[in-house]
């Protein structure tokens, strides 16, 4: 070999190792296991150390627990102290989730900042339905998650959840900064135990 | 002398009473006679109309206009009574531009129509609304729901079902 330059071993692949499939594959695992891809993984982890394994669920809820983008859309007051939480003192910005889209098309989670008037609503509901999966929704102060002090009112709807699922309730008229921030690790729990590969049947 | 004296002091005809309103003086006017009040008023310096505001007494309405000098600094409210059965007042419009939102806000919530307005529609409540909700008669048990139709617009209905996820 020479001096300096890089040692390449050739990679070598028993291929008695390799299964044959004698039944058709069926599901997604066993079309995996049919190709030998993991058999050839395997071979080169045990050469080099340098593969990482992990499930579907895992990678993929952390890729998006890591960069939630909300839509940038508020109701009322909470929605200062949303503004609040985002600047440099709280700095959302360590969770990822700095980037406040402009369009509900290009986001995954959804701040119900506010107020929900009656007329608000189907803009509301609306703006939910516009957003790709998989999307979340929090609903921050009194008046998203119950209607609030405007329980009584003829023009208040009481509760977001009437028209669009809530993850996350935080309380609060409104809630400083903290608790938002708190809110957010609790959605981010959350995610962090949803089953993705079980809806895809990975998991069977 | 206040504001209040002064225009009862120049139209005697027009000024029920006189009195003072959170440390304003206030005048009650006669409902036929606001806009020769209002002119007045207007005359004597007050630039400014801020408020209008409709108040339900049961057996009548009234009508509370607050005005502002920004020359003089002094404040002015005038009152005006309405029947129950069918409350009518003179527009302002015609001489506050202001009014012209400020009445259409009292016309959506109280329900009190002003005579001479350009544009007399409900401003924040959408169109088809039952009811004017500010009102002690109002019924406040049927719920009413907002929809949003094809073109854009507002639609009202008691029947929440396009929107509500579960009844």
């Amino acid at each position: 070999m020479e001096e300096g330059g890089f040692r390449v071993d050739p990679v070598t692949i028993d291929t008695t190792k390799i299964k044959t499939a004698k039944k058709k594959p069926v599901t997604a695992l066993e079309k995996l296991e049919d190709t030998g891809l993991i058999n050839t993984v395997l071979a080169a982890r045990e050469r080099e150390g340098l593969i990482l394994f992990s499930t579907i669920d895992q990678i993929f809820n952390w890729a998006r627990l890591s960069s939630l983008w909300p839509v940038s859309s508020g109701l009322a007051c909470c929605a200062i102290e949303m503004m609040a939480t985002a600047m440099a003192h709280h700095d959302i910005a360590r969770f990822g989730m700095e980037i406040f889209r402009a369009s509900p098309r290009q986001a995954d989670l959804m701040f119900v900042a506010g107020t929900v008037t009656k007329r608000m609503a189907p803009r509301v509901k609306q703006l939910y339905e516009m957003m790709p999966d998989p999307k979340w929704v929090i609903a921050v102060g009194s008046c998203a998650s119950t209607g609030g002090p405007y329980i009584e009112s003829y023009s208040v709807l009481k509760g977001v959840d009437l028209i669009i699922p809530v993850d996350v309730y935080i309380p609060g008229c409104p809630p400083r900064p903290e608790a938002w921030l708190y809110g957010i690790i609790q959605l981010r729990e959350k995610i962090k135990n949803e089953g993705y590969g079980a809806k895809w049947g990975l998991n069977k | 002398m206040n504001a209040a004296e002064e225009l009862k002091q120049k139209l005697p005809a027009a000024v029920v009473s006189t009195g003072m309103q959170v440390n304003k003086p206030m005048a009650v006017i006669k409902k036929e006679e606001l806009l020769n009040a209002a002119r007045k008023v207007k005359e004597m310096g007050f630039d400014h109309l801020s408020v209008i505001t409709g108040t339900d007494y049961k057996d009548h309405f009234e009508v509370v206009y607050n005005f502002f000098s920004y020359n003089n600094k002094h404040n002015l409210v005038l009152k005006v009574i309405a029947d129950h059965d069918k409350p009518e007042v003179d527009s302002l419009t015609s001489l506050w531009k202001g009014a012209d939102w400020l009445e259409r806000e009292t016309y959506d919530l109280v329900g009190i129509k002003f005579r001479g307005h350009p544009n007399l529609i409900r401003i924040l409540l959408p169109d088809g609304w039952n009811g004017h909700p500010l009102r002690k008669d109002y019924d406040m048990n049927t719920e009413q729901f907002v929809t949003v139709g094809e073109n854009g617009d507002d639609i009202v209905s008691p029947d929440g079902t396009n929107l509500l996820r579960r009844k």
